[in-house]
């Protein structure tokens, strides 16, 4: 069971993969049906993956042991080694035991760099793949309407199933050194999606945008990579077995997870997260490396809906969800991440406001409940960790559902995308309009649509922490100390036989109990409130602070998701000149996404929420069943007093909203002009690209006129010189050829004399 | 002989200043729009001068009565053919070069090839040298032009000139002082009719059985010259010989060739060259 | 056989004729007198040839200027054809006339400085008409300077 289940793994990323070879080599050729290769290999991968997520859910019903409420289970499948180096330490440096973690400033030596291509599957990743799959097919069907006439049409289909495989790489791989490559890649399939229509000068800067600014993030990763590899003396996520019969203990893997000591907190542990949460705001476009978003609305709208909105943005989300055992260690890290998500929202939704351009207006709406992820990361609790995920899940469907109706509106009105161009478009394209009403609903969180319960969870979440006291004593204080319910020291040792392990992993169990025992003693988890540096923003008042910043944020949102709701479709109707004969429903390839999502983004909230399906799914995720993280399991409940609050928020938006745009003309001054100053900064984005390009791009400008000067002057210059040396000569000799046959000849004649005269030299006795 | 080494300062000097010398001189004799009389006796005074100094540098001068009848004609080729080069008019160049090949028939005959000395006057100066007046008289009837007047490059030319003659002066004048090398040592004609007559006629030596020697001693001129000269050629060299002929009919029908097709377009190049 | 003073006689009257002939066909521009040095070098050869010839008693030295005589007496019959030629487009026996085929951006050379054709026009006496005069005698058209 395992193992076939190990071999559907693969098909996942390596459909797509060959639906996108088949269409770079035969795109061209297939014309109108270049879409087949890379919609089959998605829809394939869909189904494996739908497939997947069945199958684990039932490993995870399966083995429900009374003791302990929750069990890890994943399934890892190997396929090849590719990379190893061996004694990679550097010598004369005692020996480190491989796999345990190493204290700052302690020497290591010895150690084997090896990097196996693994995948491993767990529940995160279940979800993530059947995120990816899914919304990628359903993006993919919709992109053979929308990009229907478009030159490109072979290589966008190429780039997004390419984009798929990226993807479904990044969550499946369980090696950091393979999420970074993949992390690399998703990055390159945004940038050629960004700039797709390569031509328009605003597209390609866009692109390039995208991928500097992403770069920064990168290079946070890569000095994580680096960290990670330093201190854990290895990369991979799943614990492996030597040769030798040793166990080198994985990042994330099951031994080191239920170790105490099992990773480094301190200076190097913050570190790490917050290189990582540094990579997570350049992937997922929080501040400040946000910029890039707003200008990838260049790209075309479909590959805005699968990228921007529903999975490229969300590898962040992963890398810190996956990475919850090292951040709980690190408590200001973790707090890092809320403030970083919990202003991101806010001043996006700020910003998101004033935009006049529905697609930016998604952009920013995108950010923001990005932000809202983020924050729910932050508080390090398991409620906290599945609200973000759930919230995932469900922006990922009305979000893919706005941009897809944004593509569908665009589409018909000829290209324009400003919502003060057109108007009341309610009458002109129903399903559009019914669908995107569908898709606002559950972004603004309006009850009993699918944003509602997500954004309800992650308030729980911050109210949680804001409240300590509140919700119960089985919440571990920051920080975690493992404690609550079947988590103890003593327990750890008999947990018992977990089938879907290597055989080779029976040692374990004694190995941990010696560990333990031996070591528990000396660690310290902070016990005690007193924290320092860092850390010390951990503090219920900084979470009051988080929590009432959100609630603005969500009121907001309402607002401006409304805004955009009655610009665009209500009021009088009217259609701009570009439109022609476009001006009509979209075709059936376009609205069936839009319909599929609209349902999902319907329903999947309430399915989701009242059987706390997800939740306890992804409870069994080994990176989430950190014995800090478990010890804040709380029960599923319905938090009345929030959901009231939130929704009370949103209605408050949309009131003000329809106010303002309900039934007027779209161009009609409204809102902003109570704004004044204020309105001006939202709308330049808080300055933010200006200060960039005061601070960064202008001196990199003028470095790189300095170096171009340099190149050309000094560099070719020399390089023409020294061409014009041969010239020169050259018609310097070119004079001897005068035409005057006699000349020749007595060039000829001193040349022979020369010759002989050498020769003679050379024999003289 | 002299050994080289204890006089060969001296030769060096000699032939130093001989190569200085002849390149002075030709360089003053030919034709230039600065001449002068006087830098034309001048020239041809150093001139002369150059020329000893070679003769003396190659050794050659030796007893004076054997090579009396030879200076006479050596010097008539030299000195011809030295006018010829220097003179203005291609007219008087011409008649210079029928001098120099009077002096060089001499040369071969003193060395004993009779035949040849004769043939050189009949077919050079009887037949091509003809030829070249003809051309002359058609082309430049009034004698002088001004291209004629005036050289190119007579410095270079002459120095480049001189320093051959020095050379190949050089050469000549060891070659005199010391024994040829052994790998090149060919017996002469004695020794290899010694070595016939003792009995050891090989396949190469089949023409000395053809001469067969009636004078078996070492003879400057030799009787039957142009005999044996003629069994050679049509003996061992027929074919060459052959040949020899069909190159001549080629090169007649050739110039009868191109000069028909020259004449037929001949107007056309008239009205191009203009 | 002829002695070895002969033969570095001979040499040496073969070297200079060969050299001299080498200076005039450099130098000279008359296409005749060029060849008339060209026929003076193969002269030296010739000298040098029989001299080597009978000095080693090998008549192959001999034979070999029956083939340059030979083949000088083809090669002056084709070699005029081609200055009738030469003379027939240019109009002149000059060498230097012939520089089509130098570099593009050089200048033609052209000689400067040359003393004017100092030919020398013969007076001739003028002899009063003895006689009638034949008709249609124009003496001019009959002397020509130039073909």
């Amino acid at each position: 069971m395992q193992s076939s289940a190990a071999n559907l793994l693969v098909l996942v990323p390596l459909l797509p993969l060959l639906g996108a070879v088949c269409t770079v080599l035969l795109g061209r050729r297939l014309g109108p049906r270049a879409h087949v290769p890379a919609v089959a290999g998605i829809g394939a991968a869909a189904v494996v993956a739908l497939l997947l997520l069945l199958g684990t859910a039932n490993q995870v019903g399966r083995h429900t042991d009374p003791k302990h409420p929750v069990e890890p289970v994943e399934m890892i499948s190997t396929l090849w080694q590719w990379a190893t180096v061996g004694d990679a330490r550097s010598g004369d440096l005692p020996a480190a035991e491989a796999g345990v973690p190493i204290a700052p400033g302690t020497a290591v030596s010895g150690g084997t760099f090896s990097i196996p291509v693994a995948l491993r599957l767990d529940p995160l990743t279940a979800t993530l793949l059947m995120v990816i799959t899914g919304v990628g097919l359903l993006v993919a069907i919709y992109s053979i309407g929308y990009m229907h006439d478009d030159p490109g049409y072979p290589r966008f289909f190429a780039l997004v199933a390419m984009f798929v495989f990226s993807m479904s790489m990044l969550v499946a791989a369980s090696n950091f050194l393979l999420v970074y490559v993949f992390w690399e890649a998703v990055g390159a399939c945004s940038y050629l999606l960004i700039g797709f229509w390569y031509t328009k000068p605003e597209a390609a800067r866009a692109a390039k945008k995208a991928f500097l600014v992403n770069r920064v993030g990168d290079f946070g990763l890569a000095i994580a990579v680096f960290l990670l590899w330093m201190t854990y003396g290895t990369l991979n996520f799943h614990d492996t077995r030597l040769a030798d019969g040793t166990i080198v203990e994985g990042i994330l893997g099951q031994t080191r997870i239920a170790d105490e000591a099992g990773y480094v907190a301190g200076a190097v542990g913050t570190a790490i997260c917050l290189l990582m949460l540094l990579a997570a705001c350049g992937k997922s476009a929080q501040m400040p490396l946000h910029v890039w978003l707003p200008d990838a609305m260049e790209g075309p709208t479909p590959a805005s809906a699968l990228i921007h909105a529903a999975t490229m943005v969300t590898a962040g989300i992963y890398l810190i969800t996956r990475s919850a055992p090292l951040f709980m260690g690190c408590p200001g890290a973790l707090t890092m991440v809320s403030i970083v998500g919990a202003t991101t929202a806010l001043v996006a939704a700020l910003i998101a406001t004033v935009q006049n351009d529905l697609k930016r207006v998604l952009a920013y709406s995108t950010i923001s409940q990005l932000g809202y992820m983020f924050v729910a990361l932050g508080t390090g609790t398991m409620l906290g960790f599945t609200a973000a995920i759930f919230h995932l899940v469900t922006h990922a469907f009305f979000k893919a559902l706005l941009f897809l109706g944004a593509g569908s509106v665009m589409h018909a009105m000829g290209g324009v995308i400003d919502m003060r161009r057109f108007g009341g478009l309610r009458h002109v394209m129903p399903i559009t309009a019914t669908t995107f009403l569908i898709g606002a609903c559950a972004l603004a969180g309006v009850p009993p649509f699918a944003g509602f319960f997500s954004k309800d969870e992650v308030l729980a979440s911050l109210h949680a922490k804001a409240h300590p006291d509140a919700h119960g004593s089985d919440h571990g204080e920051a920080g975690g100390r493992p404690s609550g319910p079947g988590i103890d020291a003593g327990g750890v040792a008999d947990r018992g036989v977990r089938p879907f392990r290597p055989a080779s992993m029976t040692s374990r169990s004694t190995a941990l109990a010696a560990r333990a025992t031996g070591t528990l003693s000396t660690t310290d988890h902070a016990s005690t409130p007193e924290k320092v540096g860092l850390d010390a923003l951990d503090h219920p008042s900084t979470w009051r602070l988080l929590f009432w910043m959100s609630l603005l944020t969500a009121g907001l949102t309402a607002f401006y998701t409304f805004r955009a709701v009655f610009m665009t479709f209500t009021g009088p109707v009217r259609i701009p000149k570009e439109a022609g004969h476009h001006a009509h429903e979209s075709p059936p390839a376009m609205t069936n996404p839009l319909l599929v999502l609209a349902a999902f983004s319907a329903l999947s909230g309430i399915v989701l929420f009242f059987t706390n399906a997800l939740s306890s799914f992804l409870a069994a995720t080994p990176s989430l069943n950190a014995p800090a993280v478990l010890a804040t399991a709380v029960t599923h409940a319905f938090h009345p007093d929030i959901a009231i609050q939130g929704t009370l928020a949103a209605a408050i938006g949309i009131a003000v909203a329809a106010i303002g745009h309900l039934g007027r003309r779209s161009d009609s001054p409204q809102m902003e002009r109570y704004l004044g100053p204020l309105g001006a900064l939202f709308a330049n984005k808080f300055y933010f690209d200006q200060i960039y390009a005061a601070l960064i791009v202008k001196p990199l400008e003028a470095l790189a006129m300095v170096t171009a000067f340099f190149d050309r002057a000094i560099v070719d210059g020399t390089v023409d010189a020294i061409g014009q040396v041969p010239l020169a000569w050259g018609s310097a000799i070119r004079r001897m050829q005068s035409g005057l046959v006699q000349r020749y000849a007595l060039a000829g004649v001193v040349g022979v004399l020369a010759i002989v005269l050498a020769l003679a030299w050379q024999l003289r006795p | 002989m002299d050994p080289v080494a204890a006089t060969l300062p001296i030769t060096g000097l000699l032939l130093a200043g001989s190569v200085a010398a002849l390149a002075a001189s030709l360089w003053l004799l030919l034709p230039k729009t600065s001449d002068t009389a006087n830098s034309r006796r001048l020239g041809f005074l150093l001139g002369t001068g150059a020329l000893i100094g070679f003769a003396a540098t190659g050794r050659s001068l030796g007893g004076v009565g054997e090579d009396a009848v030879f200076l006479t004609v050596a010097g008539i080729a030299v000195i011809s053919g030295l006018a010829t080069i220097v003179t203005r008019s291609p007219v008087y160049s011409a008649i210079w070069f029928a001098m120099a090949l009077a002096g060089v028939s001499g040369v071969l005959l003193v060395l004993g090839a009779q035949f040849l000395g004769v043939a050189t006057i009949v077919v050079y100066a009887g037949a091509i040298l003809v030829m070249f007046l003809f051309v002359l008289m058609l082309a430049q009837p009034s004698g002088m032009a001004p291209y004629d007047r005036v050289s190119n490059e007579p410095m270079l030319a002459a120095a480049a000139g001189a320093v051959l003659l020095g050379l190949l002066t050089l050469s000549i004048g060891r070659l005199s002082a010391a024994e040829p090398p052994s790998c090149c040592r060919m017996p002469s004609r004695a020794q290899a009719m010694a070595a016939a007559t003792e009995g050891a006629a090989s396949e190469d030596d089949r023409s000395a059985t053809l001469i067969a020697p009636a004078t078996a001693g070492v003879e400057s001129v030799d009787a039957d010259e142009v005999a044996h000269l003629g069994a050679e050629l049509f003996g061992r060299h027929l074919f060459a010989v052959e040949v020899a002929g069909v190159l001549l009919l080629v090169a007649l029908v050739g110039s009868i060739a191109v000069v028909s097709r020259g004449e037929a377009t001949e107007t056309d190049h008239r009205r191009e060259s203009r | 056989m002829i002695p070895a003073t002969l033969l570095t006689n001979a040499l040496l009257v073969g070297a200079v004729l060969f050299c001299l002939g080498l200076v005039g066909i450099l130098t000279r521009r008359n296409l005749i007198v060029m060849f008339l040095s060209a026929e003076l070098m193969l002269q030296g050869v010739s000298v040098t040839l029989v001299a080597w010839s009978r000095y080693h008693g090998d008549w192959g030295g001999q034979v070999l200027v029956v083939f340059v005589l030979t083949v000088a007496a083809c090669e002056a019959a084709v070699a005029l054809v081609f200055v009738l030629q030469a003379f027939a487009r240019t109009g002149r026996l000059d060498a230097s006339a012939w520089q089509a085929l130098r570099e593009e951006n050089l200048p033609r050379v052209i000689d400067h400085g040359l003393p004017a054709d100092d030919r020398v026009v013969p007076t001739w006496p003028h002899l009063s008409p003895a006689g009638v005069l034949p008709e249609g005698d124009d003496s001019r058209s009959l002397e020509r300077d130039h073909v």
